[in-house]
């Protein structure tokens, strides 16, 4: 019996953490919930969670919402094993990219299913990333793949390779991991880096699309 | 002109200037019609008071300056009786002090004839009981005059205005200088070195204090009121110092400065209406902000429960559908703004591939997630035709997740549609399900683009992939045919 992963749920409305809550599969474990930005900060660095379901919306803090529990988390040298799946009604790019920029490793809508939110949870705790559809949607378009740029170095971060970016478009056309890899004849494990690696870029590149969104939410 | 309304009854019309009954301003007029009395009496009364003594030209001037005219009062006025219901009745009061202030007019119209009488023919027949039984009158009928004037121009406030102060600057003012007329018929000395100056102090106060309390009625003749007051109090400042027997340093300094507390006392209430619109526009803003924050956590509410309620059903079921469509909805019209940019125009292809999923999700039990990659063009109508056909077939064949994958590069146009249903061989297709062909292969092949059909993602379902080439505008001079 593999030790349950736990997790902190961090949201502003009461009623739908209390579902999310009683929606997840018995492989995890519940930990705490938190409701604006201090809470969820103060809870995270006294419980240790191994991942930290998160709004992107929140009160408090200093109105930076979920990305501003992102950043504080990801720059707190205690809480390294910490991972973030965000977790949100929006679905704009301008929520969805800021979140991720911030630290979080996914981004999930809060229609998916307990199973699908306890199958990402795994997902991330494992060292993945969780990327949906449209998630992969914003990623070409923030990265010009509409207009056909290419890196031509691997660890050039303001374009994808070709690898990566074939595997975004199958995402963004709704292939799970596993029918990526079939359908590429790559194995899963093969997938799961690029999928990383794209994450990476994204976080970290300085291209305009990409600023422009922080900007706009003043989180450079 | 209307006969004088005797029963006391019936309510008294505000005391207002006529507008169209007038021989001046429509003072005698209006006075008049409030009083209920003939227009010809007043006009004559007023005259006479005029001429004997002049006070009566002070009273005219004082009625001139303070009466509203008909047409701003009679809107307003109906407003205010409705909000003061029967708790206070400030227009019965105001009425009341009208009807003792009629009888004190009519009694000081031959009193006034009386002593203007007396004083004309001779200076010394007037007595002090004379003198005190006229300004007695004359006080309290400018006091009631003044009460009836605040009602008539508080119209536009919910009468909570104690004090009429400019009015009873006004009546002062004209009090002493009607005093002093009378007191120089008998030979009184007065120091008119002081009281000039002090009336006219008096006066540019009176007139800057009814700035502020004028701002029920629409701001009318605003600068020449306070470059005549700030005038005045300067001049009156001035005159005091200047009249002075014996000018020195002291005299001149103190001038200087009662002119610089004149001019600030004048300027003061002007100052504090500006304050006051200032505080009130910035409550009226952050009321604004609050209100809309409220309005998007709302909305944020009912986003929540309707992603709840979506989970918490079957993924097939009318519940669940609805849900979905009003979230779409709602989603939408919220995060759209969110996004940055204006809302996109209907023709764009994400629109209306967009839409049609609305549609389709209303009527079958289908969801689709719409991925939109490139720049945001008006797609050629074959495609968007074909994928609308495919979308359909999708809701109806497959149903549950379906996704439309829409990617525009410069050359082409891409639209994907992938289910996970049973899937089908195009190769096997009888009966009604020709139309597929038709619509789908037929419509892109004469479109000069592309369809193919194959297994969706994990080798279950079906993916319809359409592919058509742009049609190139941006070269005038080799304009390539657009695909019929």
């Amino acid at each position: 019996m593999t030790t349950p992963v736990t997790v902190v749920i961090v949201d502003d409305h009461e009623i739908f953490r209390a579902g999310l809550r009683s929606s997840l599969g018995e492989t995890l474990e519940v930990l705490g919930e938190a409701g604006t930005v201090d809470e969820a900060i103060t809870l995270i660095r006294s419980a240790h969670p191994d991942v930290v379901l998160l709004d992107v919306h929140l009160p408090g803090g200093q109105g930076g919402g979920g990305a501003e529990v992102a950043r504080v988390v990801s720059a707190d040298p205690e809480c390294a094993d910490t991972r973030m799946l965000a977790l949100s009604v929006s679905d704009a790019a301008d929520d969805v990219v800021s979140v991720i920029r911030a630290g979080a490793r996914g981004y999930l809508t809060k229609t998916s299913s307990g199973d699908e939110v306890t199958k990402a949870v795994h997902r991330v705790h494992e060292g993945d990333a969780v990327f949906s559809p449209r998630l992969a949607g914003f990623v070409l378009d923030a990265f010009g793949v509409g207009g056909g740029e290419t890196a031509t170095e691997d660890d050039e971060l303001d374009r994808l390779s070709a690898r990566e970016q074939e595997v975004m478009r199958m995402i963004a056309r709704g292939y799970a991991y596993k029918e990526v890899a079939a359908e590429l004849f790559l194995s899963v494990k093969t997938v799961e880096t690029h999928v990383s690696n794209v994450l990476r870029k994204l976080q970290l590149s300085n291209r305009h699309e990409l600023t422009a969104w922080a900007l706009s939410r003043r989180l450079l | 002109m209307e006969s004088p309304s005797t029963s006391p009854d019936a309510p008294r019309p505000p005391l207002a200037r006529t507008v169209d009954d007038r021989l001046i301003a429509g003072v005698c007029g209006g006075l008049a019609r409030h009083l209920g009395l003939p227009v010809a009496w007043v006009r004559v009364g007023m005259a006479i008071a005029v001429l004997a003594g002049g006070a009566g030209g002070f009273f005219y001037l004082f009625l001139l300056v303070t009466m509203p005219e008909e047409g701003e009062s009679a809107e307003v006025a109906p407003l205010r009786r409705v909000f003061t219901k029967a708790a206070h009745q400030p227009d019965a009061s105001g009425h009341d002090a009208a009807v003792p202030g009629a009888e004190m007019y009519n009694a000081r119209m031959p009193s006034a004839g009386k002593s203007s009488a007396g004083m004309s023919s001779a200076g010394m027949s007037g007595n002090e009981t004379h003198l005190t039984e006229t300004h007695g009158t004359d006080e309290t009928l400018a006091t009631s005059t003044s009460t009836n004037t605040n009602d008539a121009a508080d119209t536009g406030t919910t009468a909570r205005r104690p004090w009429p102060i400019a009015e009873i600057l006004f009546g002062g003012v004209f009090l002493i200088a009607g005093g002093a007329l009378f007191l120089r018929q008998f030979g009184v000395q007065l120091r008119l070195e002081v009281i000039l100056p002090g009336l006219a102090v008096l006066v540019g106060v009176g007139l800057t204090w009814w700035l502020i309390a004028d701002r029920a009625r629409p701001e009318r003749l605003q600068i020449p009121r306070i470059l005549g007051a700030l005038a005045l109090v300067a001049v009156g400042v001035l005159m005091f110092f200047v009249t002075a027997e014996e000018p020195s340093v002291l005299t001149v300094i103190g001038a200087a400065l009662a002119v610089l507390a004149g001019v600030a006392l004048a300027i003061t209430p002007w100052l504090l209406q500006l304050n006051r619109q200032l505080v009130a526009e910035r409550a009226g803003r952050a009321r604004e902000a609050e209100r809309a924050e409220i309005a998007a956590h709302l909305h944020d509410s009912v986003l929540q429960t309707l992603a709840l309620i979506q989970q918490r059903s079957e993924p097939a079921s009318e519940v669940a559908r609805l849900a979905r469509g009003q979230e779409r909805e709602l989603r939408e019209w919220l995060f759209r703004s969110a996004d940055g940019g204006s809302a996109p125009e209907r023709e764009t292809a994400e629109a209306e591939i967009s839409s049609h999923a609305a549609t389709l999700e209303a009527q079958h039990p289908v969801r689709f997630e719409v991925v939109v990659v490139g720049e945001r063009i008006i797609a050629p109508d074959a495609i968007i035709s074909a994928a609308k056909e495919a979308m359909l077939n999708a809701a109806r064949h497959a149903g549950g997740e379906v996704t439309v994958y829409l990617e525009t590069t410069p050359d082409v146009v891409r639209i994907e549609v992938n289910d996970r249903g049973p899937g089908f061989d195009p190769d096997e297709i009888e009966g009604e399900r020709l139309g597929v062909r038709e619509s789908i292969f037929g419509r892109m092949e004469r479109a000069g683009g592309s369809a193919r059909i194959a297994p969706g993602p994990g080798g279950t379902g079906a993916s319809v992939r359409l592919e058509q080439a742009r049609p190139q505008v941006h070269d005038a001079r080799d304009r390539t045919e657009e695909p019929s």
